[in-house]
């Protein structure tokens, strides 16, 4: 009788299989994150020997609990004071921060105004869904303004932040814009943040189809992630911000 | 050498001692000696790490962060701040996180009285974040004690794996007395850390409840039921290390003053006419020794800078009637005191 081999899953030194499944609902854009984090990570070297992985509260909060490194779930909002602080103690440690955009721009905003002025050398993902994916899909401060959610029914009242502006309002920065369409894209984004020494802040458009998407009208998650191929165009060389439309890198030494 | 040194900077010195290598923190009176301290020795000792923070919400957390990075790590601050920290404190109990938070009280609520001496904040360090946990909490009248107290209170935190309040005043925070640093230094026991720095580990530090490993386990009555009893033994046990207080009997008085902080040395002259006791450890409760010298007295008089919070964690310890001597709005008068005291004892 021949032997039976099962084939790995990969990356198994990096992600903690023992937890699946994982708590992301299918279709999700956390789930091509978290991978792509994986996988650019595991270009790296870098894993449980080197790194530790940081996450507020939210559905893209549980990032780094599935990483298999020392990791720490923070309150909601406070991954980076808890970043800055172990990069600080102990600097050779690459610290990385994986969270969503409520968590560090909405409850944790303060906290990315002034470490990201501090400029500890930390990389950022944040998944910008747009919404409040765990609570249900309510208003977040990135809602495009007139988009429709659970809180928001007669549309967004207001103009979305700008988590660009906060991190590149800094003498020096690293922010980077990419989406879940446009995976080859992101990765090269995350390896520039992780070289970058200094404070980096990559920002991945992201879908949540579950408490967001199918509410706006999508029937699949394909579909919404099909409007960010669309919609997203690579910013011309040269650019010193990007459009609300535009992907890229800015930075400034 | 003898020499004039202020509550805060024995704080902090003490802290030093203790093996602190990690502050943070935001100003406010009457604590800010405290962060200036750490300033300065920061400058001429990079190995101890200083960030001062955007808020004390940054700054409490980062003494979490600090923590499990490696550093005994603290930080200090005032009623208003330490509103903002209950949140880091819930974390650090939940998550294990051996930390120390100074509190040096001002009148509240809110912005209250910002220079005035108060003792306000007992019951939200015992209950001042969500949930149940186990407060430990320690209380210095003297400049020397703020520089033992606080190494205790880190020595306390390693142990019991959680964070650990050193309570202080406007008035001890501010006092200056005569002391003896190195003196006091030689005397100070620094336990090692109970947890290995990150990296080179999977672990997982989350304020979900989790199982041993860290992982969370949200729906779980029996793993959130094995986790709270857990650190509730190891709290008290802990705890029960350090049953520190001060007590002055008075034979021929029928009357216990119960007192501390600042207040406890200006009832001191009282100490003629009545008992005297002085919690040094605040939390838990020092029920079994309050117990025993109370038998003694048919009078319990707490004499606190707050309407009654310390009364009534005695009356509930010892299921007896405790009257109160509220020192309030920052105004301490040993004048007043005495004639209250006569009131009360009377009215008995
Ligand atoms: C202090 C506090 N307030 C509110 C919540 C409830 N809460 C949990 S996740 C979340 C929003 C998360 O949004 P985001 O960071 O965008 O992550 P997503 O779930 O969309 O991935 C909120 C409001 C909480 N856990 N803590």
């Amino acid at each position: 009788m021949s032997e039976v081999r099962t084939a790995p899953r990969g990356f198994e030194g990096l992600i903690k299989r023992e937890r699946y499944p994982h708590t992301w609902c299918p279709g999700c854009g956390i789930g091509l994150i978290f991978n792509n984090i994986i996988r650019v990570l595991s270009e790296k070297g870098l894993d449980y020997s080197n790194t530790a992985a940081i996450s507020g509260i939210g559905c893209s909060g549980r990032m780094a609990g599935y990483m298999n490194m020392d990791s720490v779930h923070t309150p909601h909002g406070r991954a980076l004071p808890v970043a800055e602080a172990i990069k600080l103690v102990n600097p050779d440690l690459n610290v990385i921060v994986a969270s969503g955009d409520g968590d560090l721009a909405s409850i944790g905003g303060n906290h990315l105004l002034h470490t990201s002025r501090r400029n500890p050398d930390i990389t950022v993902f944040c998944v910008n869904n747009e919404t409040y994916g765990l609570t249900g899909g309510q208003l977040a401060p990135t809602t495009p303004k007139g988009v429709r959610t659970i809180t928001s029914l007669n549309g967004a009242l207001h103009n979305p932040l700008s988590m660009q502006k906060i991190v590149t309002g800094n003498a020096q920065y690293f922010y980077a814009r990419s989406t879940v369409y446009h995976l080859d894209h992101m990765r090269e984004c995350m390896h520039a943040a992780l070289e970058w020494p200094g404070f980096a802040f990559v920002e991945v458009i992201s879908d949540c189809i579950e408490l967001h998407g199918r509410r706006l009208g999508f029937k699949t998650p394909h579909e919404m992630i099909a409007t960010y191929g669309e919609k997203y165009v690579l910013a011309p060389a040269g650019r010193t911000e990007l459009a609300p439309n535009e992907l890229g890198i800015m930075t400034k030494a | 050498m003898q020499r004039l040194v202020q509550g805060n900077e024995a704080t902090f010195q003490g802290a030093v001692r203790a093996g602190a290598s990690f502050y943070s923190g935001y100003p406010i009176s009457p604590s800010s000696e405290i962060m200036a301290e750490a300033a300065k020795y920061s400058a001429s000792h990079p190995e101890f790490r200083f960030i001062q923070t955007e808020d004390e919400i940054a700054a409490a957390m980062s003494v979490l962060g600090a923590s499990l990075a490696g550093a005994k790590a603290f930080t200090a601050t005032s009623g208003p701040g330490f509103s903002l920290m209950q949140e880091s404190l819930g974390m650090g109990y939940m998550s294990e996180i051996p930390c120390v938070f100074v509190d040096v009280q001002r009148v509240g609520p809110s912005t209250g009285m910002p220079t005035l001496i108060a003792q306000g904040d007992l019951l939200q360090v015992q209950h001042g974040s969500h949930g149940d946990y186990y407060s430990i909490a320690f209380y210095p009248n003297s400049v020397a004690e703020c520089y033992t107290l606080v190494g205790t209170a880190f020595n306390v935190a390693e142990e019991a794996r959680q964070p650990v309040i050193l309570l202080s005043d406007a008035h001890v925070g501010h006092l200056y007395e005569l002391v003896d640093l190195e003196a006091l230094a030689t005397g100070v026991e620094v336990l090692p850390r109970a947890l290995a720095p990150l990296g080179g580990h999977t672990r997982h530090f989350t304020g979900l409840i989790s199982d041993d490993n860290g992982v969370p386990r949200t729906s779980d009555y029996q793993v959130y039921r094995r986790w709270l009893a857990k650190v509730k033994e190891r709290s008290a046990a802990v705890a029960a290390k350090h049953p520190l207080y001060e007590y002055r009997p008075n034979p021929r008085s029928a009357t216990l003053l119960i007192s501390f902080g600042i207040i406890s040395r200006t009832v001191l002259p009282l100490t003629e006419q009545y008992g005297y006791f002085r919690p040094i450890r605040m939390l838990p409760v020092l029920a079994e020794e309050l117990r025993e010298v109370a038998k003694d007295y048919r009078n319990l008089v707490v004499v606190e800078a707050n309407d009654g919070q310390y009364a009534s964690l005695v009356e509930q310890a010892l299921k007896r009637d405790v009257a109160r001597v509220p020192v309030l709005g920052g105004k301490v008068s040993p004048a007043e005191i005495a004639d209250r005291l006569a009131e009360v004892i009377g009215q008995a």
